[in-house]
């Protein structure tokens, strides 16, 4: 913020140049987070570690973007829209993470040999021993 | 210098979109799938995005949320039918004519959808291996 305020004290063009600078910056941040997203999905061995590659352009990949969009705009009124933008994609992806992980590991879509410790194969293990914890269980 | 930033970024993207086609034409399950094209689709809404700060208008950022939107649906959505596969004792087809039954009887009837993946897990016979504490 201050070198912003000195950009603006010294003249409009250096201001203007700053920001486009800024901007720049922004944007290649966020296409290399594409990337590395993409040569995740390629390179990582099972469906959790792939996971883990394609949330980066979801999260901060579009923060970057939306923030060289604000930045190239110049307007206050944009930057809420944008913002929005970013906010709905920041409240969905935990959601459709964890469901789609959800739905990996249910599938046993996971590679054992890589976990160093399943800290979910001990819930699983303890309601699959207490018969009485869950009254759908004694159906069959 | 933002024509080159420009176009440095749209080639990053390309670049990351081709991967991940490569990831939905590869992809041993759908999960593996459904995450591809869920990224994918990000990129689309971030070349928009690259387009929208380049050219400076405002044209594609209702297209942006609806990109966002749709990724997190279809990816909900499939994650949801590949969990309930053939191994649950789900609904066979929901076209058929319901059998009434009393709502107020939990457990008695065997085509509830079960929120609890945990039942469908134990019932499946799946017992995982326990890794010692270190």
């Amino acid at each position: 913020m201050t070198f912003i305020l000195a950009a603006a004290a010294s003249g409009g063009s250096t201001l203007d140049a700053v920001l486009d600078g800024t901007a720049a910056v922004f944007l290649v941040v966020g296409g290399l987070m594409s990337l590395a997203a993409g040569i995740g999905l390629v390179r990582f061995p099972d469906l959790h570690s792939r996971m883990h590659a394609a949330t980066k352009p979801q999260v901060l990949g579009l923060l970057m973007l939306v923030l060289a969009v604000c930045i190239m705009w110049r307007s206050w009124v944009w930057v809420a829209v944008a913002l929005l933008a970013w906010g709905l994609m920041i409240l969905t992806a935990p959601v459709s993470a964890h469901v789609v992980g959800r739905a990996g590991y249910r599938t046993k879509h996971l590679r054992r040999d890589l976990l160093t410790d399943d800290e979910l194969a001990t819930a699983v293990d303890r309601l699959s021993r207490e018969k009485g914890v869950r009254r759908e269980l004694n159906s069959d | 210098m933002l024509e080159i930033a420009y176009w440095i970024t749209q080639a990053l993207l390309a670049i990351g979109a081709l991967c991940a086609v490569y990831r939905v034409f590869r992809g041993p399950s759908v999960l593996d799938r459904v995450i591809s094209v869920d990224v994918i689709l990000i990129i689309v809404g971030s070349v928009m995005l690259t387009d929208m700060a380049f050219r400076r208008h405002q044209d594609f950022i209702l297209f942006v949320v609806i990109t966002a939107m749709i990724g997190f649906l279809g990816a909900v959505a499939i994650a949801r039918y590949v969990a309930a596969g053939p191994h649950q004792n789900a609904p066979e087809d929901a076209t058929a004519p319901v059998p009434i039954v009393e709502p107020a009887a939990p457990g008695a009837s065997a085509a509830d959808e079960s929120t609890s993946w945990f039942a469908a897990l134990t019932k499946s016979g799946f017992v995982p291996k326990k890794e010692d504490k270190q």
